[in-house]
């Protein structure tokens, strides 16, 4: 079971750089790529709204759950 | 530069260093202090070779914990407390606890007062491995947090 971040392809359709999106939402471009890469175990609801503010997205849109099996299909 | 934290670990530091000397001499000079202790407890004259076998072999491991003690000092001082290599140091100073506890409890054999010593080195180690837990919960907590976005 593993929650997935989508955010590169959220950025990657609003066609934002990863060191603009960081500053609008007040992170620093490292904790963004933490997001990025799936490291992060946490995500504060004040970064998400940041986000999803910023994005104009849904909190789904950058999350998503995924179990175990399916994650394995994929790869 | 408060006392909490800076002179604090200074003076755990000296006192460190001080037990350091206190051993070494302890060491160097137990053909001295050795017999005298023979003669004035009830440790038979004959068991006087047992007596530096149980102090010397007990001192390896008091060496060896002190050495992950000035390691850990010295990590503490540069501020990084919560570490897999402090754990590791704890650790190791849970183990020669335990090493001197069974050296003292082989000791009984031939003098029944050194069951206190083993006892009390068990405790030690008892104590070492709870303060070892709660630092590798706070590492795992710190990691949580550091990966907090």
């Amino acid at each position: 079971m593993k929650i997935i971040v989508n955010l590169d392809v959220m950025m990657a359709r609003r066609k934002i750089s990863a060191g603009t999106l960081a500053e609008k939402i007040g992170i620093t471009p490292a904790n963004l790529s933490v997001l990025k890469t799936g490291k992060a175990k946490a995500i504060r609801f004040s970064t998400l709204m940041a986000l999803c503010h910023e994005l104009g997205c849904q909190p789904g849109d950058l999350l998503e759950f995924s179990e175990d099996e399916e994650e394995a299909k994929q790869q | 530069m408060d006392w909490n934290n800076d002179k604090s670990v200074r003076l755990t530091a000296v006192f460190t260093v001080l037990f350091a000397l206190i051993l070494l001499s302890a060491d160097i000079l137990g053909f001295i202090w050795m017999p005298w202790y023979v003669s004035v407890s009830a440790i038979e004259e004959k068991h006087l070779s047992f007596l530096a076998l149980t102090i010397y072999s007990a001192s390896i491991f008091a060496w060896i914990c002190l050495y992950a003690m000035f390691r850990l000092l010295r990590e503490i001082g540069a501020g990084q407390v919560f570490t897999e290599r402090n754990t590791l140091m704890l650790r190791i100073i849970s183990w020669c606890c335990a090493g001197a506890c069974l050296v003292f409890l082989a000791s009984v054999l031939y003098y029944p007062p050194f069951m206190i010593i083993a006892a009390a080195a068990a405790f030690m180690m008892l104590i070492v491995r709870v303060v070892k837990n709660i630092i590798q919960q706070a590492i795992d907590m710190k990691a949580e947090l550091d990966l907090t976005v």
